[in-house]
């Protein structure tokens, strides 16, 4: 059968196109980066309520981000959530055993993440280790709950 | 009475042969191993189905995403939260309107002129003649349209997807003077690669498998008149984007749905 | 020696919807001759052609080939059998993607693994034998009906087959095509010795070939016989169709009411 060769070169070339989309749909649109995953170690951290705080939401250290929450469950033994995260390997080891975390919000209304910061204690977290100085997620009805009573004992 | 639920079981009589007699005819033609001269029937059928569907899904993209980019700034400006256009955009037309879209174009586009082609080669006689001459014309005609088409439409989608986020930035940062690096900041962030582009390719990939089947079945089986063959061209694009269109809430479902 | 059956044809059925095409169709088609099968049209000639090709399974009856039944082979073994038959369509069929060159060829590619330089050589020969060899690079939708059917032609005999059949090969030609044609079929049956089965009603051009005729009329053989012999017979249904008399047995009009009662409009629905 006779072949085209420019209706070849014009398949070849849409096929190619899709393929170079879907890089850019990784490496632009979703962020990923081009090398490999880089290592990651796990810590834990038991807070008394997350608010809105989701999956997939950044881990930041000075508002740098470190990690990703892998994970949410509800820990029946205390009954309060267990917050899985994922960070950089480089900080395995690095964090002082009395650092802390805590849900913050990204302006006003914004997504909420998690920020650690620094303690002072000589051992250090590793992987798997839980953090236990924690804050919980600031809920907006309960600052408003608070700030009406402590204006009516006033 | 009786002769309305005599007729109504008729009719369901005959969609579940028509359902099965499809699906027979997929399992027929879209099994079996490829020749050399397979792969170049492929490559002649996507040709067909995909480069020249190439410039209507691209052009629909760039449209497409300037709008969402248009009314998302007015909603979201409301808030104050434009550096969020982004990520509106992409995960709009990635999730939803990139698959949906493009499916319904290209139902419209190939579809129907796979219908029209096939449905030809049928009055023409040409399939029978070609089983005449020994050669299973599933295999040598259905064939190569089914597995064009599903390759084809997912690399559309992922076309239609990316001038959508280009035609977004062209409209949010260029004209509406969103900040650029909020713009791609913001959709990074919240795009995940699995969850939301490969969560839409396999849509992309369902959609393409549906459309492509409905549309070389209506051409194969329709009546060979050229009354048939016009019904049959209509019947493709209708089935095709219903189908879409509620598979697309079913999958929505199953992917998003749950997500907490 | 020629005249052992090829094809055998036994109290065939079939019926479409609440139509009866066929109530019990028996035919013998002799090896190496032309067998003609005639009858007005509607009478399912061109379904006879699609059963004996085994595109359609009767209701009832058997139909055979080098006995093999038609339809009790398995796909795969029916399409090697389809490759020692050729068929002529009414329209042609050719392969409106392909030149003409790439459909005489098509059944030499797909069938065979002939070097390419072979396939050239019998694909000219091939179109050389239907006069076409100067319009090979044409394609079919280039070609005038008459011409499309001679290409047709060589790709049905482009694998040598043994049995071709012919389905209204006359039909729509002008006379010039229609003369042509008709040596063709003859030639072809005479330097090959296939064997021939022409569906037609075109009853001047098939008796001129023809070694034997059927005729069939309400879904049974009416009467069979060698040209000469059905041009002699008295039977009034079949002298009314070899002589083309527009009304006869045969009735002009096709089953009414009386034809004073339905314009007065008396008892009927309309």
């Amino acid at each position: 059968m006779k072949r085209s060769k420019t209706m070849e070169l014009g398949v070849g070339l849409f096929m190619l196109a899709g393929i170079l989309g879907l890089v850019f749909l990784g490496l632009r649109v979703s962020g990923m980066s081009l090398a490999l995953p880089s290592e990651t170690f796990r810590l834990e951290a038991n807070f008394a309520s997350i608010g809105g705080l989701k999956p997939r939401a950044r881990v930041t250290m000075a508002g740098v981000t470190v990690g990703r929450v892998e994970a949410i469950e509800l820990d029946t033994e205390w009954y309060d959530a267990r917050v899985v995260m994922e960070l950089d390997a480089e900080l395995e080891g690095v964090l002082p055993e009395d650092s802390t975390a805590a849900i913050l919000t990204a302006g006003l209304l914004g997504e909420q993440y998690v920020g650690l910061s620094m303690g002072g204690a000589p051992e250090t977290l590793a992987d798997g280790d839980s953090v236990r100085d924690t804050q919980s997620a600031l809920v907006l009805e309960e600052l408003i709950q608070q700030f009406v009573t402590s204006m009516a004992k006033e | 009475m009786i002769e309305r639920i005599r007729h109504l079981g008729r009719r369901g009589c005959e969609l579940l042969e028509a359902l099965g007699r499809a699906g027979i005819f997929l399992g027929q033609s879209a099994v079996g191993v490829p020749s050399r001269e397979g792969l170049y029937l492929w490559v002649r059928q996507m040709h067909f189905v995909g480069v020249m569907s190439l410039a209507i899904v691209l052009v629909s993209g760039l449209f497409i995403g300037m709008v969402i980019a248009l009314q998302g700034y007015t909603i979201l400006v409301d808030f104050g939260a434009e550096q969020a256009l982004g990520q509106m955009v992409a995960l709009s037309l990635l999730r939803e309107l990139g698959p949906v879209v493009s499916a319904l174009l290209f139902a419209g586009r190939a579809g129907s002129a796979l219908t029209a082609e096939i449905g030809l080669m049928k009055a023409t006689e040409q399939l029978t003649s070609m089983e005449m001459i020994g050669v299973d014309p599933l295999r040598r005609v259905v064939a190569p349209r089914l597995w064009a088409g599903f390759v084809a439409l997912p690399l559309l989608t992922i076309g239609f997807s990316v001038v959508g986020v280009w035609g977004g930035q062209l409209v949010g940062v260029e004209w509406l003077g969103v900040f650029e690096g909020s713009y791609w900041g913001n959709m990074q962030a919240s795009v995940a690669f699995i969850d939301d582009v490969g969560n839409g390719l396999i849509k992309s990939l369902v959609f393409a498998l549906v459309v492509t089947w409905i549309a070389v079945f209506q051409g194969y089986d329709l009546i060979p008149t050229s009354e048939g063959i016009s019904r049959a061209t209509t019947r493709t694009v209708v089935y095709s984007s219903l189908a879409v269109l509620g598979l697309d809430f079913v999958l929505t479902a199953l992917m998003f749905g749950g997500l907490s | 020696m020629t005249d052992s059956p090829f094809v055998e044809v036994e109290s065939l059925y079939f019926s479409r919807g609440e139509m009866e095409i066929f109530r019990g169709v028996d035919l013998v088609i002799p090896r190496g001759r032309i067998t003609a099968i005639m009858g007005p049209s509607g009478t399912g000639k061109t379904t006879l052609l699609k059963m004996i090709g085994g595109q359609l399974v009767p209701d009832s009856g058997r139909v055979s080939i080098a006995g093999q039944d038609v339809h009790a082979l398995s796909r795969k073994a029916l399409f090697v059998l389809r490759r020692r038959m050729g068929m002529l369509f009414q329209s042609g069929a050719l392969f409106s993607d392909l030149d003409v060159f790439e459909n005489v060829a098509f059944p030499l590619r797909v069938h065979t693994d002939l070097p390419e330089a072979m396939i050239r050589d019998v694909v000219l020969m091939k179109l050389q034998a239907v006069g076409l060899r100067g319009a090979r690079e044409l394609m079919p939708s280039e070609l005038s009906g008459g011409m499309a059917r001679r290409v047709a032609l060589a790709r049905a005999i482009a694998l040598d087959p043994e049995l071709i059949l012919y389905d209204e090969p006359f039909a729509g030609q002008d006379p010039i095509s229609m003369g042509v044609l008709v040596q063709l079929i003859k030639r072809l049956n005479e330097a090959l010795g296939l064997t021939a089965v022409v569906v037609s009603h075109d009853i001047k051009e098939t008796l001129s070939i023809a070694d034997y005729v059927y005729v069939i009329a309400d879904g049974q053989v009416m009467a069979h016989g060698t040209p000469a012999s059905l041009d002699a017979d008295l039977d009034p249904r079949v002298s009314q169709f070899m002589h083309g008399e527009p009304d006869g047995p045969v009735p002009f009009h096709y089953p009414a009411m009386d034809f004073h009662a339905d314009i007065l409009g008396i008892g009927g629905p309309r």
